[in-house]
This record gives C-alpha cells, sequence and structure tokens, in this order.
C-alpha cells in the first residue's frame, strides 16, 4: 500500500480497525507514522473537550437573524397557528416577494387580455378586468393581519403610510374604470398600482417574518 | 448661603456628573472599522444595509475600494468580503432586541471613477458623487442623492426622494410616494413614475432623447430652454394641464395626427425641430409646462 491509499483509507474509514495491508505500510513509512500519531493526538484531545459547549446567546441571535434574512426559516406568526386555513398555506406560498409579484403581474396580463377580446363598442359596462387581481391582493392583505408589523420604525411606518396611499389611489382609479371602462391612461395607473401593492405587501411580509 | 447649602448644591452637582459619566459608555459606543480592497479593473460594489444609517460613496483616482464604518453599538454587525473586483458590504442586526438608536450604521466608500453599485437601505439617505458606471439604488424610506453621475441608473424607493444633480445616461425611478427632481442633467432616456409624488425636470432635453414622467396623485413640471427641441405630448385623466409656455410650442411638425383620447386632457406639441420625445402624464395630479427664463 502507498501513502496516498492509506489516506485514502483514513479518510473514508477513520482509525480503528485500520486495514492490515495499512498497518503494514504505517509500521515502515515515517510520514505515515507521523500522521497517524497527530491525527491520534487530535481525537484524544477532542475527547477531553466537554461534552456539549454552550454557545453564546448572540451566536444563536446571529443564526437565526440569518436563517430568517434568507428566508429558511419565519417567526411564527402570533395569531392561532392551528385553525390556519387552506389560505394561510397559500400566503405562506405567497411570501417570497418574487412570486408575489411573478402572481399579480400574470393576473394583471391575463385582466389585460380579457380586456382585449372584449369588443370595442361593448354596450354595457365591461367587468372589471383587474377583478381577479384586487381580489387576489385584497386576500393578501388580510392575511397580512397575521405577520402584522408590530414596530413604529420609520421603515415600518413607512410601508403602513404607502400601502394606505396606494389602497386609496387604487380605489380612486376602480370608481373611474367603473365609470369609464375605456379610458385606457386610468387603467394604466391602475395596473402600476396594483404592481406597486404587490410589491409593498412582500417587503411587509418580509419584514414581518425577519424582525429586521 | 450657608456652608450646608453650599455642600448641597456640590454634591447634587457631582452626583449628576457621576450619573452622566456612568452611562457615557452605552451612549458613545460607535465603533469605526476601515477597510481597504485593491481592485484592478471596474469594481462591483454591493453594499445591504439591514440597519439605518447613510450611505455615501465618493470617487477617487486610486485602484482602490475603501470602506469605512461605523456602528452604534455591538448589536449591529457590519461585514465585509472581497471576490476579485467584487466588493460585498453587509450591515445585519444580530440582536433583534436593538434598540432603534443601537440599529444605526453608517457607510461611507471611495471607489474607482468607473465603478458600478448595487446599494441597498432601509432608511438612511444614499449620497453618490462623481461616479461613472450602472448602479441599482433601492430604498424604503431613503432619500437618493446622486451628483455627477452618470450610467444605466436604476433607483427603487417606497417613500424616499430623489435628488438628481447633473446626471448622465439613462435613469428609471420609481417610487410609490417619493419625488423625484432632476436638475441639469444630461439624461438621454428618462423613465419616472411616482404615485403620488411630484417630478420636477429643470434642464435640457438632448436630441433624439426619450423622457417619461408619470405621477399619480402628484405635479409634474418640466422645466425647458429655449434651445431644446422636442415634441411634447401630456395628458391627464382627471387633473390639469397648466401649459405656461403656449408661445413656444408649435403643432406637431412631423405631418403625425394625434388624436386625443375622450377621456383625457391634454396636448401635443412640438418646440424646435421635435427631436426628443417628451411623455408627460398624471391621473389626477397637475402637470405644468415652463420656459426657463
Amino acid at each position: 500500500m502507498q501513502c496516498k491509499e492509506v489516506e485514502a483509507v483514513l479518510e473514508q474509514e477513520g482509525f480503528s480497525p485500520l486495514p492490515a495491508a495499512a498497518r503494514a505500510h504505517v509500521v515502515s513509512c515515517l510520514a505515515c507514522k507521523s500522521l497517524v500519531a497527530d491525527l491520534g493526538s487530535i481525537v484524544a484531545a477532542a475527547r477531553e473537550l466537554p461534552a456539549e459547549l454552550e454557545p453564546p446567546a448572540r451566536v444563536w441571535v446571529s443564526l437565526r437573524a440569518q436563517l430568517e434574512s434568507e428566508g429558511i426559516i419565519k417567526l411564527p406568526a402570533v395569531a392561532e397557528r392551528g385553525r390556519a386555513s387552506w389560505w394561510q398555506g397559500f400566503a405562506d406560498l405567497f411570501q417570497s416577494r418574487a412570486l408575489a409579484t411573478a402572481t399579480v403581474g400574470l393576473l394583471i396580463v391575463a385582466g389585460a387580455i380579457l380586456q382585449m377580446k372584449l369588443p370595442a363598442t361593448h354596450s354595457n359596462p365591461s367587468p372589471n378586468p383587474f377583478a381577479e387581481t384586487a381580489r387576489t391582493l385584497a386576500e393578501q392583505e388580510n392575511g397580512l393581519a397575521n405577520v402584522q408589523l408590530a414596530s413604529n420604525s420609520v421603515v415600518d411606518t413607512s410601508l403602513r403610510q404607502n400601502l394606505t396611499a396606494v389602497d386609496d389611489f387604487i380605489a380612486d382609479c376602480e370608481r373611474r374604470v367603473q365609470a369609464e371602462p375605456q379610458d385606457e391612461l386610468t387603467r394604466e395607473y391602475l395596473t402600476g398600482a396594483y404592481r406597486q401593492k404587490a410589491v409593498l405587501l412582500s417587503a411587509m411580509m418580509e419584514r414581518g417574518g425577519s424582525g429586521n | 448661603m450657608n456652608v450646608q447649602g453650599k455642600k448641597h448644591i456640590i454634591l447634587t452637582v457631582l452626583g449628576t456628573g457621576i450619573m452622566l459619566w456612568l452611562s457615557a459608555p452605552a451612549r458613545a459606543s460607535n465603533e469605526r472599522i476601515e477597510r481597504h480592497f485593491a481592485v484592478q479593473g471596474r469594481p462591483v460594489v454591493v453594499i445591504q444595509n439591514m440597519g439605518d444609517g447613510r450611505i455615501e460613496v465618493k470617487s477617487s483616482k486610486n485602484a482602490e475600494v475603501v470602506v469605512s464604518g461605523t456602528r452604534a453599538s455591538d448589536k449591529i454587525s457590519i461585514d465585509m468580503e472581497q471576490a476579485g473586483d467584487r466588493i460585498d458590504v453587509n450591515t445585519t442586526v444580530i440582536d433583534a432586541s436593538a434598540q432603534l438608536s443601537e440599529r444605526q450604521a453608517n457607510l461611507q466608500l471611495t471607489v474607482p471613477e468607473e465603478t458600478e453599485l448595487q446599494l441597498k437601505t432601509q432608511t438612511g439617505l444614499i449620497y453618490v458623487e462623481q461616479v461613472t458606471g450602472d448602479m441599482t439604488l433601492e430604498s424604503i424610506a431613503g432619500d437618493i442623492h446622486l451628483k455627477e453621475v452618470s450610467g444605466y441608473i436604476i433607483v427603487t424607493t417606497t417613500g424616499g426622494s430623489l435628488v438628481c444633480t447633473q446626471c448622465a445616461g439613462k435613469l428609471k425611478f420609481e417610487s410609490v410616494s417619493g419625488s423625484a427632481q432632476i436638475l441639469q442633467p444630461g439624461l438621454t432616456n428618462v423613465n419616472l413614475h411616482t404615485t403620488t409624488g411630484n417630478i420636477l425636470f429643470d434642464g435640457d432635453f438632448v436630441r433624439t432623447g426619450l423622457y417619461s414622467m408619470k405621477s399619480g396623485k402628484g405635479l409634474v413640471e418640466v422645466r425647458f430652454s429655449g434651445n431644446d427641441s422636442f415634441d411634447l405630448n401630456a395628458q391627464t385623466a382627471t387633473g390639469t394641464v397648466d401649459n405656461q409656455a403656449a408661445a413656444f410650442l408649435k403643432p406637431d411638425s412631423h405631418g403625425v395626427k394625434h388624436l386625443a383620447s375622450k377621456f383625457t386632457k391634454g396636448l401635443f406639441g412640438t418646440v424646435g425641430q421635435g427631436l426628443a420625445k417628451v411623455e408627460l402624464s398624471s391621473y389626477s395630479g397637475t402637470i405644468r409646462i415652463l420656459k426657463r427664463d
């Protein structure tokens, strides 16, 4: 057996028991003998250590903050999880900003296609092509109550104020679209406002979960 | 005053002084760190400030990125790393119980003149001066001030406002309630959208440039010069168009017949030869068109 093969055996199988061929090589090879002796010292020293070391609290806090910021874990919602509905599962899925924005984007595109398919001379008021988008966002906003931002920090206050501003603007645009379904400029603004609302809700959910 | 009274005053003053002295270390725990990163080409600097605080970026002729940071407490960390010409700086709140005043981390950077930036912050000001390169700047409530920067600049805020002075290249701004002021620009492509904020464009329109400025509820104001050359399309759904430069606006000279929507109010016109294209719109805000003196 060669030195490299002994190293491979040590890597894969550890110390005990070394195969006979390896033991024979170690006896005759000074380098391998020294390597095995060093490893033996390390293992012995490791066995002297206490079975469990209690890491400082700040390590756990830091680790938790990091895991939360990466979305690997989330803080448990304040409300009763036990009675989580099917919607809660959907809301959890929606917590990814990219997914939320993409979903709303798809709904907006679907609404626009639906609107384009409507005849231009439609005499009755058109059904709101954004109804599905509006409903999804409203449910999303209601679901946000479970991860409500408790902080009065500048950031959380700003997010809440801007959500209110966007909601007001959406309501204004929706009234106008209801009255003038063919008003393309208003619809363009309404689409933009829905998109901004989706981004805001996602940001609020992320903050609600991260504690930052 | 008797001796007893004097003693009482001295003791009170001393006691107050000792109390202040004891409380001082907790408040004045600002820690400063500085690191130098040698770079070869055009570096990419990525900053994510999850605490509160200011990010300031200026340029120098040196082929290095210098990052100086101060943190208000040990409840927030400032981590930096280099991978080739990419420098990453992250500030993270490591103690969730940290008070607002303990979450502050300010960063000052000196970068080569040609540097790409990707900066993300929560509340503090982002200030960038004399940097050339593409930049993506994101903030929730913090303002963003740019001076003499050029490149493809993308700014996204929730409530923060943008002030862009002597900027060149392309600019995209998106905000819910933030305002945008574009002053003395050399921009060839501008796309500004805010839902409730105001927009001010005070400067020249570059020939062949494309300019789109939209505000849902805010004021959109454009101040152009007599030497400018652009086609103008200003439309509002329920707001008003305040044209204070009617004498300089001619009917479109390119032979294109513009049909105004019956649902909007607005105007079409041309200044000079109409070489640039300017589109202004609002939902309910005022659009104001002015010529500078």
